[in-house]
Order: C-alpha cells, then structure tokens, then sequence
C-alpha cells in the first residue's frame, strides 16, 4: 500500500500552549483512518494541518512524497467534511455540490452530469433545487460529503461529521460513510471522540491525548491490546489495576496471583492489568479467585451492569447472570482476559469505579462535547 | 395590538409627523411666508426647479452621500473583516477604541478637529486651499466608518467561521472565498451599514460646516446660509420631494419584499427569499456604483474649464426664482460667447461677515471673489487680505455714484466695488403699537410691548442699537462705552421676545412679533408676505447704522482677471437691475437707480425707505457706519455679548 | 525548521485592517491631538493654560430678580446645555421605550413598517426639520391655533428652555428608539413566560426581566441622544429665540469671532467631561449586569 500522508515531527502550539507534541503519522492509500480522543487531544487540529487550514510550528506535511507545508488549503488535493457542515446557506442543494466544479471552470453539462451522479450516492436525488437551510441534519450531512467528494479529492477529511445526528440517524450514517468511502476508493480520515464509532468504522485507529499518539493500530488491537491506561479506559470499559509481574505469564494483584498470556516483563516489575467487565465470570463466592460484595446493579437491557467491591477496588461487571445487591460473590477470570500494560503517566489515572455513575458519565460527556 | 398601545402609537407617530405635514402643507403656500397660510399654489416648486444654485446643492449633497457611504461601506467591512480576524487582545481593544470615538464625540468636535488639521497641514504645505470637496468626503467617511464597522462585525461574528474555510478547501483563494461565501453572509449588514451611512452623510451639517470649502456647497449648509436673509418655502417644497420619493422607494422595497416572502411560502423555501434577496441587494449595489460612476463622470469630467469661486452672502443674488434673472447661468453663458470659453462659477454662500472671515483666514478655502460688509473689508485690508483691483478690465466702473466712492474703507478706491448699501431702520406692527410711540430707538426698550420686540442676534448690531439709543460711538474702544451699551441690553432682555437673524420674517410677517430693527430693504420682503391681521409700518430712526456691501478679490484669489471680469459683468445693467430687484437693497449703480423701469416697479414707498432723501450718504456714513475694531475690542465684545446671553 | 506561511492569515488581515487602521490613525487620532494643541497654545502656537483656565474662570454678572450676581460664564453655559441635554435624553427614553417595547412585540409586517416610519423624519434635513417646529410652536403658531380653536388658553412655548427641549427631543428621538428596539426584538419571548411562570405579574417581568436585558440597548440609545443634544447649536438658536446660549454655541461663537484657540478648548474640554461621563456610565452599568 501506499502513503498518501505522512506527518513528520509535528508540532504545534498557541499562546504558548502544546497542542501538538512530535506527531508522526503515515496515512495509507484507500484506507478508513480516525483520529480517536477526548476533545483537546489535538486531533481536529491535525485534521486541519492535513486540510492546510492550520501550519505547523515545526515538522512537514508530506502528500504523495511531497512537501505541503505552504501549500494553501485550495491547492491541495483533500477535502473536507465540516464538524456542522458548513453549508453555503446562500446556494441551493445542487450549486453547493457543484460548488467547486464551478470553481474549475467545468463545463456546464458536465457540471450537470457530476452533481446528479453524486447527488444519487447519497442518495439525494430530487432535492437539487432544495434550501440547504430547509434539510434535516442527515440530508445536510449528505450534501457536505457530496460537496467534499465531488472533485474526486485523494483523501477527504471528516472533523465529527456525526456528532450532530441523533443515535439511529448516526448508526445509518456509519454504515453509509462505509459503504461511500468502499464505493470511491478514497481515503477518509475520521475525527471522533466516540470509540464506539471510532471501532466499528475504522481500518486503523489513532489515539490520541494530550497532543501526543497513544496508540496506532486495528480496532481489534487497541480494543485487546492497549498500551497504556489511557487506551484501555478510553476504549470501552476497563478495570485497571495495579499488579506485580512474578514471571512470564504469572501476574500478581489484587492479592491474588494469576495465570496469563503476556510474557517479556523484567521480573517483579510493576505493571497495569486490564480486565474488561465482559471477561470476568461470576461464581459461588467460595468458588471464586477474588471475592467481592455487589454495590450497585444497572439493568442495560442486553445485560446487567454490576459493581463489586473487592478490598475496597471497585470493580466493573457485565453479567447475564442477575445478582442482587449487597450480595457477596466470586470472579473468575480467563487467562487470556488478563491483559497486561507497561506503567506510563496515565497510571493509576483510570479503571476504578468506585465513583461510577452513568449519569455522571453522561454529564462529563455532554460536557466535553459543547467544550469543542 | 392593545387599545392603549394604538393610541400611544398614533401619538408619537403624530409627533414625528407634524412638522412634516407642516412642510408638505407650507410647501404649497401662496405666499413666501413660513407661517401664514395664504391660498394653494405650486409656484414654490417651479421656483425650486429654477433655483441652480440649489439644485446643484442637491447634487452635491448627493454625490457627497453617496461616495461617502460606498467608500466607508467597502473599507468599513474590510476593517470589520481584519478586526473580527484579530488574535491580539491589545491590539483588538485599541481598534475598537478608535473605532467609538467619532460615535461618542459630539459632531463639533469632531467637525473641529479635521478642520484644525487640515488647516495645519494645509498651512504646512503652503496649499491655497486645505479645504475642499475631499476633506469634506474625508470628513463624511471618517464619521461613517464607525457606523459600517459596527453592522458589518456582528453578521461576522455570528456566521460560522468554516464557511470560508470550507470555500478554500472546495478550491477557492481566501479572496474567492471570502467574494463568494462571507459576503453573501455578511450582506444584511453591509447594507445596514450602507444605508446608515447614507443617512447620515446626507443629513450632516455640522461637520460639513466645518469642513467645507470652496464651490462645494451642500444642502445642509446652503440652507444654514440662508439664514441673513430668510430660507424660503422652496426649501419646504425640496424636503417634500425628498419626503415622497424615499416614501415611494420604501413602498416600492416593502412591496417586492412581499412578493418574495408570497413566493417563498408558496414553494415552502423560505430561504429562497433569502436568496433572491441578496441577489437583489447585489444588483441594488452594483447598479449604485455605476451610477455614482456616472455622477463622477459628470461632476469632474468638464471640470476642466475655467472656474471662478464666488463667496457671497446666502440669498444675496439673483437666483433665477420668482422668473428673475440666473446671474450666474448668465454670466456663464455671456463669457462664452464673449470669449469662446467655458466658464464654470462655483458659488458658496455664508450666513456672516465673521463666518466667512473666519473659513478666508484660516487660509483653508480660496475664493475668487468676496462681498463683505464695510467693516470687514478694513479689517481684511488691515491684514493684506485683499487684492488691488485693476480698473482697466471693470470699465463698468464708471456706473458707480460717487457718493459711494472714497469711503473710509478703501478711500483711493483701490481694492473695493460697491455691491449694495442699506440703512437699518425700525419695522412695527401697526396694529398692536401705537403710532405715537413709534418714533426713536426707545420703541424698541419701550416696556408697554414687552414680549413683542426682537432684537439682533449678532454681537455688533444689537449692540449698535444701544449705542444709537444712548447717542455712543458704536466703533469706541473703551470698554466703559461697551459696558454702558451692555446694561442697555440687560434691560431690554427681559422684553425682548427673541434674539434673530432670519426668524425675523416669520416673525413679524406672523404677529408674532411687533417691533424690529432691521435692513430697510428686508422690510418689504416681509410686508409682500404679512397675515392679514398684521400691518407693518417702517420708519428710520435720528441716528441709524449705513452700510455698504463691495465686491473684492482676497489675496488668495486664483484667477484675478476672471473675477474682475464678472464683477464688471455684475455692474453692467441687466444683471445689475436684476439684483437690485430680486435683493431689494438699494444699489449703488447709476445704471440702476436711474432706470424708469427700474424705479416704477418699486414704486413710490420703496423708493422713499430704499433710497431716502439725504443730503450726503458719505457724510452719514462716515459717522455712522461701523468701523473695523482691534482684536482686542472684539474680543471684549464678544465676552460681553456671551454675558448678555447666558443672563 | 519553522514555517514561513504561518504568517498568511496575517497577511491577509495586515490588507483588510490597513487601510482602516492608516485612516483611523490620521482623520480620528491625529485630529484629536490637534485640538489639544490648539488648546494648549495662544494664537502664536506658544504653550499656555491660559485657554483653559479661562473656561473655568471668566465671568459675568448676571441680573437675576432684580439681584445682581457674578457668575461663572462657560460653566454656567455647561451647565445649562448638560441640564436641557439630560432632560431631553430623559424624555426621550420615557416616550422611546414603550414604543420600542409596543414594536418589538408587533407582527412581523407591522414592526418593518412602524421602524420605517421613525426613520423616515431622519431622511428630512434637519434644519429644515427644526424650522417646521418654529411655525408649530410660535406664539400665533399652528399648535396656538389648534388650542384656540378649541376654546383652551394659548401657550408660550416658543422662546423657552422647553422648546430647545422639544426640538432636541425630535430631532434625537429615533437615536432613542433604534437601539433599544434592535435589543428587544432579539429578546426570547419565552424569557418573558418563564418569568410568568415563575410568578412574575407585569410590572415584576418588566422591572426584574425586560428592563435589565434592554439595558445595553438603553445605554446606547441614551449615548446617541445625550451626546448630540448636548454640543447642538443650531436647535438653541432656532427654537429658543436666541435667549439660550448653550455649549455648542459657545464654540460656533468662538470659531466665528475666529478665536480658533479657545473654541478648541471648549472642544477639548467637553471632550474629556463626554469621554469620563461614558466611562463612568459604562462601568456602572457592567457592574449592575454583573450582579
């Protein structure tokens, strides 16, 4: 495959403020790729380095091999999709989508000809002479895509096109982009701060914190495999605990000692241990490695969200299986459900429940969205 | 709409339309009377559109507003662009600093700050003229400017700021982008701002008062000039055109707007009418370049002929109204066919010896020809501000009486032609005073008519009327003498109704009014337009003021020749006996006063109190004409009249 | 290695603000300054208070019922022109903010026809405008005539500090209006039902809501009233008879006795009262939004 992008040695800062530390990135020809973060990890700022909306402070921008660090934003070849679309709101349906064939010049039939072929991609045929103003937030969706896609970009850019769209209208969207971006054959890279999102679309996924890139790889891999804490609380669920590696393959913690699949640590050497909610089995208590007393049960429909607490760590548990509270329990945990990081900063940071709520949750989420 | 809010409503509309309807009736008027209603007539329209002078007023007030207020709307919205773009906190705050002051300094001061620097600069560079047509239009942009800036930053800050963005990333430059998306964003506020500027511009007259110079005379300050003699109704007929076409434009706008919004909900697209608006704005907006285009055209292009910039008194020349000769047009045509050249007489007006003293000397405007008062033309002299005159090119000359030549102003006869002279004399209404009391100055001190009597509002004259009351040299330089005229003046403020220039037509035409003193030749002015239950008297009193108006050329004259030669035009009969009748002073012309015809029209009244018996105008005059007084004088004179007034 | 185009949005907006920032810089600052200088120099350009001192020191004697007084010339014509200038911007916001409130609650149609409606006197000139009031409120004027033919006694208006004051209330009065308007038409009318609910009865909804979110628009629209009603000189001389003699026509009166030097310090000096007046003004009421 080949690289259409490549960041190298990014840096960028406002007011004195990082909002880019030494970002390398190298983007693939034909490829799903999201930018995944809480807001302020600087991910639409990269988006906008790529877009040539920003410039770095130091590092190159390289497309297709070449430097692009003065190219202006309607020289390069990438469009993009805007967080609220940004809508020409003077224009109609079509001139928005032939926006810049008109630009080039394009002769008129052929401007014609593009704009509906596009317009039936996604699937807004008829509503060529429609106010933009006057369409729901998935049509205007659609139009910004159809705009960023009409010249026939080599990547197009999308700064979280869904975030504005209800749950139902979003899940349609994901499948669409999908099928659009298999359609075109060209390269989208996705902003998101909603893993959920971030997993089911993506080829690769980026994370990102703090200005810097956490992780890089499959939504498979950084679900299994994070590398640190950040990730693996960022993406679903985690309990994070701290352990001791005794060898390879035996881990320490929680005052018990379990068998595991990680190996290559310096013996005795400190650890994070990741155990997602779904990974851990419910036993009779005497049955049980840990034991733990149920502090909270959440009824979520597929299934039961619980918390335990075991000496005093808060424990997170996605069970069938109804427990009452109060009740005392045991877990079992699989092997190859232990997953074992290196400690970084983000160290005991994250993976404890003991202040859970999902409408605190909720709150702190609403919170950070309106902050972008 | 509740009941009590109709009525409220209908109330204020009532006081915001009163005056208005008071013009829009008076325009009509028979007669040249501002208060009294005297029959239907159109004849103040045709007059108007007689009026050349005025109408040119119209057009430059025009041209002015409407470059201006382009200007300001294209540099405002750019402004408003680089400000809305602006990072730095500072920088930003001292911007928007900058940016209320012309808002929050009164008109004067803003108006006097431009005139001091251009005059500076002017002065600094050694220019003839500092003040011209492009202070002015600098002055207009500057006020306006604010006002754009203002509209346009909001509609900027609330447009979403990844439409231009977006715009660059679909291929256009940062200058497409921001022509094809951001301007049709931002539209509703550029022409707010446009149309704000337009208002304003068009209605300033302060600062125009003070940034004004040569030949380029607007509306406002035509009309501010007019006030020695008195603003006629033609004036109400212009503000009732003015009044029916913006009426008419906003009718006309009022109804496309439905017919769009009638579309828009029929296709259920309300934003089309947005679209369609714009479009409309835009084409709004380009058919209004093209027509200031048009207008420059015609304004500067044939400006390459001959000019000669008169300064004169507002009302002080035959203007072509009332079916009199267009002096000026006449002027313009007789020189071309003399010597085959175009001529183009740029004429100015003020309302005072000291107003135009004031813009001469501050050596910002540069006039070809000035006709002040005796007194002032000994104080220009006094400071070489006058030209000699060479006789050979004013052969006319020989037309002047010689009780007019010699005069203590320019005894040789060097620098000065006489234009007019008059005599102050007292003016009552026969049906409120008595004819036993109207004899002397004491009439008018005389407490039985208090409320009744209007007094000069300029420092010399009212002051005279003390000084010839209590039998004191009106040009002493002793304070006490002034001091004596002052306490006369207190005690007559209490019976005193008002203080007037030009009000006094209204005034006495009215009833309003019994008792002036006033130019002799105004009088019957004031008698052609009196109510019916008002019946003016006039009469001179033992000791009164004689002055005489001339025609001089100031040392910053451009083209003396040319100005002699329109002041031997202005001497020549026909437009001489013109004058004379359309200003009713008496004329120094022999030409004129010799004229049957002339003096047949005058009839017998006006010839006894426009040219009264006298054994030597000279003798009279030179006791009792006003004398140019030092500065310091002046200064004191000045000091008491503000006493006089704050009282 | 650094960037050279992250300097283009500056670029950019270095074209966009240029052009205002020179012609700010030289026709507002630049003119200001000369008239401090002229201020502060006698008519050979040396240094002096004098100018200023004068302002603060000249004096008249006055006669006052019967009694005579000395007084201090220019701020007794400060102070007549401040009290006649608060009166008017006060009756201009009684009279302007019901009306501004009865439009902004009008239909759509009936708003953009009622602001027209005020904006077209502004389209009239002004002098003229002015002089239409003297024939109305003469002594044998139209409003006389209407009392009179109404049975009611005539009264003396014209001449008298109310008439400036009706003068400068007309003439200032859609100043008023417009901004205050501007705000309420923007103000949520479920503001106003929430505060209902809440137990508010009229009064309470306009004192505890209305009236403090159209604050900013009151503010404005007592700065575009007060400021020019204060300098006019044109309104003092037409519908006051002459008797009054206000600030504005102190420094007319002193440009036309071509004492250029002290009308810019009675420029000056007025400046600096407006721009301490607004700041004052501004600050009080940033604090009471504050609260």
């Amino acid at each position: 495959m080949r690289k259409i992008i490549e960041l190298k040695n990014i840096t960028k800062a406002y007011d004195g403020q990082v909002v880019l530390d030494n970002i390398n990135l190298d983007i693939y020809d034909n490829e799903f790729l999201t930018l995944l973060g809480p807001s302020g990890c600087g991910k639409t700022t990269t988006l906008r380095l790529i877009g040539g909306f920003e410039s770095a402070d130091a590092g190159d921008v390289i497309f297709l091999g070449e430097n692009i660090n003065d190219v202006p934003p309607y020289k390069r070849n990438v469009n993009t999709v805007f967080q609220r679309y940004a809508l020409f709101p003077h224009l109609n349906v079509f001139e928005n989508v032939a926006f810049p064939l008109r630009e080039k010049k394009v002769p008129r039939d052929e401007i014609e000809q593009k704009v509906q072929d596009m317009l039936a991609l996604v699937a807004l045929t008829g509503f060529e002479n429609r106010s933009v103003t006057s369409l729901s937030g998935g049509q205007q969706q659609r139009v910004a895509i159809a705009r960023a896609l009409i010249s026939r970009p080599k990547v197009l850019l999308l700064d979280e096109p869904l975030a504005a769209l209800d749950l139902k209208l979003r899940k349609d969207m994901q499948a669409e982009l999908k099928k659009i971006q298999k359609a075109t054959g060209i390269t989208f890279v996705f902003v998101t701060h909603d893993q959920e999102e971030a997993l089911s679309m993506s080829d690769t996924v980026v994370v990102m914190s703090e200005g810097r890139i956490q992780q890089i790889g499959t939504p498979v891999d950084i679900y299994n495999e994070p590398e640190n804490a950040f990730v693996a609380d960022f993406i679903g669920e985690s309990n994070i605990l701290d352990g001791v590696m005794l060898s390879d393959y035996r881990v320490a913690f929680s005052g018990h000692v379990f068998d595991c699949v990680d190996s290559g640590f310096s013996k005795r050497e400190a650890v994070d241990v990741v155990v997602r909610p779904e990974d851990v089995d419910i036993v009779a208590e005497d049955k049980g490695m840990l034991k733990g007393v149920v502090t909270s049960v959440t009824f979520l429909g597929v299934h039961y969200e619980i918390i335990v607490d075991i000496n005093g760590f808060k424990w997170m548990i996605q069970t069938t299986d109804f427990v009452d509270v109060d009740e005392h329990i045991g877990l079992y945990i699989e092997p190859d459900a232990i997953h074992i990081m290196k400690k970084s900063e983000y160290s005991g940071l994250y993976g404890d429940y003991s202040s859970f709520s999902n409408e605190l949750d909720e709150l702190s989420d609403a919170e950070s969205e309106s902050e972008e | 709409m509740k009941t009590a809010s109709k009525i409220y409503t209908g109330i204020i509309m009532l006081f915001l339309f009163a005056p208005i309807i008071i013009l829009l009736i008076f325009s009509f008027n028979e007669a040249k009377s501002l208060s009294v209603y005297s029959g239907f007539s159109l004849n103040w329209y045709k007059e108007l559109f007689k009026d050349a002078e005025t109408l040119n007023a119209v057009r430059n007030t025009l041209v002015l507003a409407v470059s201006a207020s382009l200007i300001s709307t294209v540099m405002g919205t750019a402004a408003a662009v680089g400000i809305n773009k602006l990072r730095n906190k500072y920088l930003r705050m001292t911007l928007d600093t900058v940016t209320n002051i012309p808002m929050i300094n009164p008109d004067i001061i803003t108006g006097i700050s431009l005139m001091l620097m251009f005059v500076f600069v002017g002065r600094l560079f050694g220019a003839a003229t500092s003040l011209s047509f492009w202070t002015m239009l600098i002055a207009h942009i500057t006020f306006c400017l604010p006002y754009v800036i203002l509209q346009v930053l909001p509609k900027l800050q609330q447009m979403d700021s990844s439409l231009p963005e977006a715009a660059m990333d679909l291929g256009c430059t940062p200058l497409r982008a921001f022509f094809k998306v951001e301007v049709p964003e931002i539209m509703p506020g550029i022409v707010t701002g446009l149309i704000m500027a337009f208002t304003l511009s068009l209605d300033d007259f302060v600062i125009s008062y003070f940034t004004s110079g040569n030949g380029f005379e607007t509306l406002p300050i035509r009309i501010y000039n007019m006030t020695k003699k008195t603003v006629t109704p033609k004036m109400y007929a212009l503000a009732t055109i003015i009044f029916f076409v913006i009426l008419a434009l906003l009718i006309l706008n009022n109804l496309v707007d439905d017919e769009a919004v009638a579309k828009s909900a029929k296709t259920k697209a309300a934003a089309k009418k947005e679209h369609s608006r714009t479009r409309k704005i835009a084409v709004g907006i380009i058919g209004g370049v093209l027509a200031v285009g048009c207008v420059f055209i015609l304004v500067f292009s044939g400006s390459r002929t001959l000019e000669l910039n008169v300064y004169n008194w507002g009302e002080y020349i035959s203007d072509g109204s009332d079916d009199s000769l267009d002096t000026v047009k006449a002027f313009e045509e007789w020189y071309e066919e003399t010597y085959g050249q175009k001529v183009k007489v740029n004429y100015s007006t003020y309302a005072s010896n000291e107003d135009m003293y004031a813009k001469l000397s501050s050596g910002a405007v540069s006039f070809d020809l000035v006709i002040p008062s005796d007194y002032m033309i000994a104080r220009m002299l006094n400071e070489d501000m006058l030209l000699p005159l060479d006789f050979d090119n004013i052969p006319n000359y020989k037309y002047i009486s010689e009780d007019f030549r010699g005069l203590y102003y320019d005894p040789d006869d060097i620098y000065t032609v006489p234009y007019t002279y008059g005599v102050i004399g007292i003016m009552y209404n026969a049906n409120v005073v008595d004819e036993a009391d109207a004899t002397g100055w004491e009439l008018l001190w005389n407490e039985k008519y208090a409320g009744d009597i209007l007094q000069f509002n300029n420092s010399r004259d009212a002051f005279a009327t003390a000084q010839y009351k209590l039998d004191l040299d009106i040009n002493s330089t002793d304070h006490a003498n002034w001091d004596r005229a002052l306490e006369e003046l207190k005690a007559q403020r209490p019976l005193v109704k008002s203080y007037v220039m030009d009000e006094i037509y209204n005034m006495m035409e009215s009833g309003e009014a019994a008792i002036a003193a006033y130019y002799a030749g105004d009088y019957f002015t004031m008698v052609d337009a009196q109510a019916e239950d008002v019946d003016l008297r006039f009469y001179y009193p033992d000791h009164t003021n004689y002055f005489v108006d001339a025609m001089c050329i100031p040392s910053c004259c451009q083209n003396k020749e040319l100005a002699e030669i329109f002041i031997n035009y202005m001497l020549s009969p026909e437009p001489a006996i013109a004058n004379a009748e359309y200003i009713y002073y008496a004329c120094p012309n022999s030409a004129v006063y010799e004229d049957e015809g002339y003096m047949e029209d005058l009839g017998e009244e006006a010839i006894a109190i426009l040219y009264p018996e006298m054994e030597s105008f000279r003798e009279l005059y030179n006791k009792y004409a006003y004398r140019n007084l030092d500065n310091e004088t002046l200064s004191y004179i000045n000091t008491l009249w503000e006493t006089l007034k704050i009282g | 290695m650094r960037n050279k185009h992250t300097s283009r949005g500056s670029l950019v907006q270095r074209l966009t603000l240029a052009p205002y920032s020179v012609w700010a810089s030289f026709f507002i600052i630049v003119p200001l300054i000369f008239v401090a200088y002229y201020a502060f120099t006698d008519s050979e350009f040396n240094f002096t208070f004098e100018n200023i001192t004068r302002f603060f020191t000249a004096t008249s004697s006055v006669t006052e019922n019967g009694v005579d007084k000395e007084v201090h010339t220019y701020l007794v014509i400060f102070g007549r022109s401040l009290k006649l200038a608060v009166i008017s911007t006060i009756i201009c916001l009684i009279m302007g903010y019901p009306i501004a409130y009865i439009i902004s609650r009008a239909s759509a149609r009936a708003q953009k026809i009622m602001i027209t409606l005020i904006m077209i006197p502004m389209w009239m000139n002004f002098l003229i405008r002015t002089y239409a009031w003297m024939t109305i409120l003469q002594d044998t004027g139209i409003l006389n005539g209407i009392l009179e033919s109404l049975g009611l006694r005539p009264v003396h208006i014209i001449g008298t500090e109310a008439a400036v004051v009706i003068g400068m209330v007309y003439d200032y009065f859609p100043y008023m209006i417009l901004p205050i308007y501007s705000v309420m038409a923007k103000m949520d009318i479920r503001l106003i039902e929430a505060a209902r609910d809440l137990g508010c009865n009229s009064v309470g909804v306009l004192r505890r809501v209305i009236w403090p979110l159209s604050l900013p628009g009151v503010i404005s629209g007592i700065n575009m009233v007060l400021i020019p009603s204060i300098s006019t000189f044109y309104i003092s001389q037409k519908l006051g008879n002459g008797m009054f003699y206000l600030i504005g026509d102190a420094i007319e009166g002193q440009y036309i006795a071509n004492n250029l030097h002290f009308a810019a310090a009675i420029a000056f000096i007025l400046m600096v009262i407006l721009l301490v007046c607004m700041a004052l003004l501004q600050r009080a009421t940033s604090r009471k939004t504050a609260v």
